[in-house]
């Protein structure tokens, strides 16, 4: 793929101006468009903000059994995007408070759905694959269902019920060790680094009067340190980051109140739900990781090789949109698929919608690379006719601004698009 | 963790035109929670500049001042130790450590800043630490022409100070660190 700079021109602020979508401003979606690597999602609230900030010391070793990972760029990556996590996981622990407006009310499929989920959740065994094809038709809100069944599909909870509380609280305790090992201010650091160094007695040292003796500092470390290594200077760029999250998400989702650690419901939550958002995260991501690293770009694995994915696909079942899109407008599919891949969708729909297509991309079999591409492709399928009679300025801007939709119709193209043999 | 940075006599514009650039590309705001300065700034200006990088300014009045306004000493908390200010033209002889002691005990405070001399000094007696930044623009002093740019930035953490040195000496920006800890006995807070 010929590699292409994003003309200067497209960041024009024609592509700013506001549409009927949904409330977060446009322009910093532009934004986020031309800083690629410096994306703040800001879907979603932020947890209640850490203590201090991590430090880039090597993760411990892998979780269950992922592969081990370069540290330095997951740990500002889940900075960064743990927040969109957040937004999804404060419906895992907090269904109750969801102000679900997807479904006008509970069907008569619906709650048989609902039925079914719970007698599959209250098995002393729950059957993974049955879980998922009941899932994959969508979960209802409420009953903490979703929670429950997200955390499973993700494989948080083990199947085996009698091993959820142990589960549960190995983590839990797990994501504090971590918190403890990773968060420490440079202050504590640097006294750490000291008492493996010296080793006489400094109490024994000191007398009752003189000039205090000087010592050098170790590793050239001290609090005003520009140099790019230096924990001091790292310490202080993490701080700032997370002040900008703090901003945005205050800024962008003012009304979502979840985290926000007023209300004593919210407290009680937030100790635990750190914890199982941070490992559900992890496992959701482990599949995306590849999209995160800027070296992995051009690879099989990385971004544009999934957008390339993506626009086969779409010439293997409408191949007069994607002559349309590709070769006559020129729509380079970068220009908004970049956005529907690494955020899962969460930018282009509301909240309620987001959780639905999440429950399918959880639950479907065949994983949820290869199912948000099929969405990707029904996205562009069904508002085919409006791509072919656009211009290119038109259909980017309709791809930027995706119309809000049926989602259940979506899915269910989606679905179709399985089905009919690849190649 | 608080960070306390300890600056003075910089005596801008008579005896120096500015900071040294090396110790102004450090010096940016954001870092530090707290300014104490000795005095000798000397105009509005350079208390301006204080004041960006950190809005918990502290200044006491030297003699070459502009602004009368400032305090001749001024003692504050920071954490568990009690800070105090003085610019120390007025404690005489001018740099004794025994008189310097005196103002000490009579602040009642753990550690005493201090300036006037343009030699960074830190010393330890029976009443708590006495700290000098020295004269952050190297101005000439009363006693010399030789001074080496210095300040001092002090890492507040519990009972223990960690006092970093920041001296330029020919052309080049040394840090050195000082470490102490204050006994919890030593002293009961008011």
């Amino acid at each position: 793929m010929v590699k292409k700079k994003v003309p200067d021109w497209l960041n024009s602020s024609l592509w700013a101006t506001t549409t009927s979508s949904s409330s977060s401003a446009d322009d910093d979606r532009l934004q986020r468009y031309s800083s690629k690597h410096s994306i703040i999602a800001d879907t979603a609230t932020a947890t209640e903000p850490l203590d201090g900030s991590p430090v880039p010391v090597s993760t411990p070793a892998s979780i269950r059994e992922q592969p081990p990972r370069p540290s330095k760029p997951e740990i500002k990556i889940k900075d960064k995007d743990k927040d969109s996590r957040n937004s999804v996981s404060s419906n895992i622990n907090n269904n109750e408070e969801d102000n679900g407006n997807s479904v006008a009310g509970p069907s008569a499929e619906d709650i048989s759905r609902q039925a079914q989920l719970l007698t599959e959740l209250s098995k002393k065994v729950v059957n993974i694959r049955e879980l998922r094809r009941i899932a994959s038709q969508g979960i209802p809100d409420g009953a903490g269902i979703r929670s429950k069944v997200w955390k499973l599909l993700l494989g948080y909870l083990p199947a085996d019920r009698s091993l959820w509380s142990s589960e549960l609280a190995k983590k839990r305790s797990q994501y504090k060790h971590f918190k403890e090992e990773l968060l420490i201010n440079p202050s504590e650091i640097t006294r750490r680094l000291e008492k493996s160094t010296v080793c006489e007695n400094d109490e024994a040292k000191s007398e009752s009067s003189g000039m205090l003796s000087r010592s050098q500092i170790t590793h050239g470390e001290h609090p005003l340190s520009l140099g790019k290594t230096s924990i001091w200077n790292q310490f202080f760029q993490d701080a700032e980051i997370m002040e900008q999250i703090d901003r945005d998400v205050k800024r962008t989702h003012p009304d979502l109140h979840f985290f926000s650690g007023d209300s004593s419901f919210a407290k009680s939550n937030q100790a635990c739900s750190e914890a199982d958002t941070f490992f559900c995260f992890v496992e959701l991501l482990s599949g995306f990781r590849d999209h995160f690293c800027q070296q992995l770009d051009n690879s099989v694995v990385g971004i544009r090789s999934t957008i390339t994915k993506l626009s086969q696909l779409l010439k293997e079942h409408d191949e007069e949109l994607w002559r349309h899109l590709e070769v006559t407008t020129k729509v380079n599919p970068q220009f908004y698929a970049f956005r529907w891949i690494t955020l899962l969708l969460t930018q282009e729909f509301n909240f309620a919608d987001c959780l639905h297509i999440w429950d399918t991309l959880l639950s479907d079999p065949e994983g949820p690379q290869e199912t948000l591409l099929r969405i990707c492709c029904a996205m562009l399928i069904l508002i085919r006719r409006r791509l072919l009679a656009g211009d290119f300025t038109s259909n980017l801007k309709l791809l930027q601004n995706y119309p809000p939709t049926n989602i259940s119709h979506l899915l269910y193209v989606a679905n179709k698009l399985r089905a009919q043999p690849s190649g | 963790m608080v960070l306390v940075l300890a600056i003075g006599d910089l005596h801008i514009p008579h005896r120096a035109a500015d900071l040294p650039p090396k110790f102004k590309s450090m010096l940016v705001p954001g870092k530090i929670q707290h300014i104490i300065c000795t005095g000798n700034l000397c105009i509005k200006e350079v208390h301006d500049y204080l004041k960006s990088l950190c809005p918990d300014l502290h200044i006491t009045h030297g003699e070459y001042d502009e602004d009368s306004r400032y305090p001749e000493t001024k003692t504050l908390s920071i954490g568990q130790f009690k800070l105090g200010i003085c610019h120390g033209h007025q404690v005489i002889p001018w740099g004794d450590l025994d008189s310097l002691a005196m103002l000490q005990r009579q602040l009642d405070v753990d550690i005493l800043v201090t300036g006037h001399t343009h030699q960074f000094k830190a010393y330890k007696h029976e009443g708590g630490v006495v700290i000098n930044p020295g004269s952050a623009t190297g101005a000439y002093s009363s006693f010399t022409y030789d001074v080496n740019p210095s300040f001092v930035l002090m890492d507040i953490d519990g009972l223990r100070v960690v006092v970093y040195v920041y001296e330029l000496i020919d052309g080049e920006v040394k840090v050195d660190k000082i470490d102490f800890k204050k006994t919890a006995t030593t002293r009961s807070s008011n």
